[in-house]
């Protein structure tokens, strides 16, 4: 674990800041988000220190203040040089200020999108996670999970420091008993089995958080911000933000992460080494338990000869402009299209409804390519009964599955669109496999990860065809039925006729084939039952005829 | 931490002894040599650090309840927790943490299916002065705050802060500049206040007076927004409680609180009106309206039914919408008759 700093015990509380609003001088805004700004300020009393203040509008937040008792009592107690903590916080009227020290550099998300829009180099990415590790090693020591880390919550100084920000959402292992078990209160909606964080870095389990999670929901985060900090985004962030999880999913259909990002070639001359992979593989890790502590991960050989934080301000901030700089660049468009994505916070709860529209059900790493694709779950009322045969929670104890299928439908994201239908619903189990499979999409390992789709234990040698093929109908149909609804709101959204494109006729006759199969077989089942009423009453007329209880019959 | 304590393969009531020993040493004032003092400082630290290991495991180890109820056992038969709670100010920030937790999490350790930590604050009630006026410390407080919301837990506990001379305290705690501090005590006062209803609704029937009365100045009439905010909610969740039913009865009986709670419900902030209505609608549902108070809703009827005409909430609520409309039933069929 990181190097224990004893501080003396006879310092009071840091430096002591003012807790009035007149004792700063507002220099400019520097980020702003649904519910809070983040100021640049001067505190002439205390050195002419430079700060951040935080200013969280406290009315448009309905639930009681736990969560911001938690935030500021969290960055008033933690103290590690790589965790930005608070000077102080007070309340201004309705607002919320949170006095922070002022990290020159602003977000790595803002560096990255103004120097680097496709991404940092191998050594100074190893910096960033190295110095960031340290950060969650000590957090994690502590019983606490950050939930959101990103490369918008990690700052730097001019000098390069590392910093981690934004408790917005994190919460203390240590806690939930006891909010739990408070009856009187409606804070439980930070236990750990809730719904937290920013869907593009959220790890399969907290997405599909019935179990709880733990601290190996931040190194899966971790990893995606490794991601982020190679490509210069996460996954699929280069799509506009929208309001609706449909809309998101037709605009993102048929497009690769990188695809527009990177040009056409697909992988845009970038190589990364295999110690970086497989970092990033571990923490992708579908399994949490796999995934390695944060503790471990620092001591991965992709930081053997990690650099200082000075290589960080050497190589990035040159020529890179100030923070309000790059605030006004993007804050016009941030504002423009209603979205946070700066160093702001989401704990307002329209942020935490908007983030639960966001879930991305399932995440296919591909290693060589160092590229993840997500895997969306439909809106559970547009799903058919067709999913039921698929195993449900029950089934999923096998480690391998994170991909859940019940009350979900898959929709397989893919660079290549072209790719033959049927290898789609290999691909997404494919990398869910405890013994992963990558790339060969040889017979064998398709039925493998084929069976364990149907709940077969694919480390048994007998498969059940019968079953496999029943799960297989299923889940083609449950496709097109996907496709269908979203070919139709692209043509209700477009008023184009994609529809043509996207189904071939085939395709199309199949449905109508299977439609009226699925008809005949409620005809069927419904003929049965008339067959069986008749009969019954028959008996009954009988009986009525003997015992004259003629008025049992209508 | 890992592979620190292999070596020494101490049982948990030899941790504690050993922890007890150092406390003592700890509370000493330091007149022994400044280094040999600092290394003891330091095993006192590494020390609370591994009570907390046993009781909450670490990442490979969950905990042993076998060995939690020997360190609470031996822990609480001496006067351990006493030492503890004086030390925590002389330690360093991560070792006040680990002791916060430590106090925390032995509340609720049970030997014999008994929960000892009650019976020894029984009989140490004075611990409580000390928890509670750490509010006062800014470097204190939210270690003592922390460890005091897990004493109240117990009934025999929280009845006697709540009788104490500290339960005034609050009042001011509660808007202490800063605002980490503050809520921390908004959080006990609330837990004080909830938690354990028999002794609440006792406290509140004895004490109606003075408390309500300060209730009503310092916290509903308080300058501060987010005081206002959280006492109004509060006030609603007591008031709306059973078992405080008869506190209930006497408070909407108020000229005084009424006209309060409908200054409450001209506020511009959305989320205060929404909780003083919660409040105000028991005045109006009140089957035994005084005189009074019928007057002060007749004049106003015009102004309040007005209000309510335009009075929505974000999300879609039946329960208050019907609350809603029930109020403005009543107030709309009022007749000041006793008045004539």
């Amino acid at each position: 674990m990181a190097v224990h700093h004893e501080e003396p015990t006879s310092t009071s509380r840091k430096l002591h800041f003012p807790l009035d609003s007149s004792a700063y001088q507002i220099l400019g805004e520097i980020g702003s988000g649904v519910s809070a700004v983040v100021y640049k300020a001067l505190c002439p009393s205390v050195n002419s220190a430079v700060v951040a203040i935080k200013s969280i509008d406290l009315d448009r937040s309905r639930s009681d203040f736990d969560a911001f008792r938690r935030e500021t009592k969290t960055m008033s107690l933690l103290s590690h040089p790589n965790i930005l903590s608070a000077h102080c916080s007070f309340t201004v009227d309705r607002r919320l200020w949170v006095v922070m020290p002022f990290m020159s550099a602003g977000s790595i998300q803002s560096v990255i999108s103004s120097s680097f829009p496709n991404g940092m180099s191998e050594p100074c990415i190893a910096v960033i996670l190295k110095e960031t590790l340290n950060a969650l090693s000590y957090l994690h020591d502590q019983g606490h999970l950050h939930r959101d880390i990103k490369a918008s919550n990690i700052l730097m100084d001019s000098d390069g420091s590392v910093k981690l920000a934004d408790f917005g959402v994190s919460a203390s292992v240590y806690e939930p008993n006891y909010l739990n078990s408070n009856s009187s209160s409606k804070t439980s909606s930070f236990r750990l089995t809730d719904v937290a964080g920013t869907p593009y870095w959220m790890a399969p389990e907290v997405v599909h958080s019935h179990n709880g999670y733990g601290c190996k929901a931040d190194i899966w985060s971790l990893g995606i911000t490794a991601l982020e900090l190679a490509h210069g985004g996460p996954p699929l962030s280069h799509l506009p933000p929208s309001k609706s999880l449909l809309l998101r999913i037709t605009k993102r259909f048929n497009f690769s992460d990188y695809e527009t990002r990177g040009g056409t070639d697909k992988n845009k001359s970038k190589k990364f080494s295999k110690s970086f992979k497989d970092l990033v593989g571990l923490c992708l890790d579908q399994d949490p338990n796999k995934r390695p502590s944060a503790e471990k991960l620092l001591k991965h050989s992709f930081f053997k000869n990690c650099k200082g934080v000075d290589f960080l301000a050497k190589n990035l901030l040159n020529g890179l402009p100030s923070v309000e700089e790059r605030f006004r660049v993007l804050g016009g468009v941030l504002s423009k299209n209603d979205e946070d994505e700066d160093e702001d916070d989401d704990d307002d709860e329209s942020a935490r409804a908007r983030v639960r529209n966001r879930r991305i059900s399932g995440w296919n790493f591909n290693e060589d390519g160092l590229d993840l694709h997500p895997v969306f779950p439909t809106e559970s009322g547009s799903d058919s009964g067709g999913n039921s045969v698929f195993p449900t929670e029950s089934s999923s104890e096998s480690v391998g599955k994170m991909v859940r299928f019940s009350g979900e439908t898959i929709i397989r994201l893919s660079s290549e669109s072209h790719e033959s239908f049927l290898s789609s619903p290999g691909r997404v189990v494919e990398e869910e496999g405890a013994h992963l499979v990558r790339g060969d999409e040889s017979g064998e390992s398709m039925e493998s990860n084929l069976s364990s789709l149907v709940g077969v234990d694919s480390n048994a040698g007998g498969v059940d065809r019968e079953a496999m093929v029943s799960g297989l109908t299923a889940f083609m149909r449950s496709l097109d039925e996907q496709r269908s609804n979203v070919v139709t709101l692209i043509g209700l959204l477009r008023g184009e006729e994609v529809g043509e494109v996207m189904l071939s006729r085939e395709e199309q006759m199949g449905q109508v084939i299977e439609r009226m199969r699925v008809e005949l077989e409620n005809e069927r089942e419904r003929n049965f039952q008339l067959e069986m009423e008749l009969e019954f009453l028959r008996i009954q007329i009988s009986g009525a005829y003997t015992t004259t209880s003629a008025g049992s019959i209508d | 931490m890992k592979g620190l304590f292999k070596s020494k393969p101490r049982t948990p009531a030899d941790v504690v002894r050993q922890t007890r020993d150092l406390l003592i040493y700890a509370q000493r004032s330091p007149d022994s040599r400044e280094s040999k003092r600092e290394e003891k400082m330091a095993e006192l630290c590494k020390n609370i650090r591994e009570l907390k290991c046993i009781l909450y495991g670490n990442s490979e180890s969950e905990p042993v309840s076998e060995a939690c109820a020997q360190l609470t056992q031996e822990f609480f038969r001496e006067d351990t927790l006493r030492l503890l709670i004086m030390c925590v100010p002389k330690l360093n920030l991560e070792a006040r943490k680990d002791a916060t937790q430590v106090v925390a999490n032995l509340q609720r350790q049970q030997v014999h299916s008994k929960l000892i930590a009650s019976d020894y604050l029984e009989a140490n009630i004075d611990i409580m002065d000390v928890l509670i006026q750490g509010y006062g410390d800014t470097d204190m407080a939210l270690h003592y705050g922390a460890m005091l919301r897990e004493c109240i837990r117990h009934q025999s506990v929280a009845r006697y802060v709540l009788e104490s001379q500290h339960m005034k305290k609050f009042f001011d705690y509660i808007q202490l500049p800063n605002f980490d501090i503050a809520a921390d005590a908004a959080a006990t006062f609330k837990e004080l206040m909830t938690r354990h209803k028999s002794t609440v609704a006792d406290f509140l029937s004895k004490n109606y007076d003075w408390f309500f009365a300060e209730y009503n100045s310092k916290l509903l009439e308080s300058s501060n927004y987010i005081t206002r905010r959280q006492a109004v909610k509060l006030l609603g969740d007591i008031l709306l409680d059973r078992s405080n039913s008869a506190v209930m009865t006497r408070y909407v009986s108020s000229r005084d609180n009424l006209r309060i709670l409908m200054n409450l419900l001209r506020e511009s902030s959305k989320s205060i009106q929404i909780e003083a209505f919660h409040v105000f609608k028991l005045f109006a549902a009140n089957q035994n309206k005084p005189a009074d108070i019928v007057g002060i809703l007749v004049a106003n009827r015009s102004k309040l039914l007005r209000l309510f005409a335009d009075f929505k909430i974000d999300k879609e609520d039946e329960q208050f919408e019907a609350d809603k409309a029930q109020v403005v039933r009543e107030i709309a069929a009022l007749e000041p008759k006793e008045l004539s």
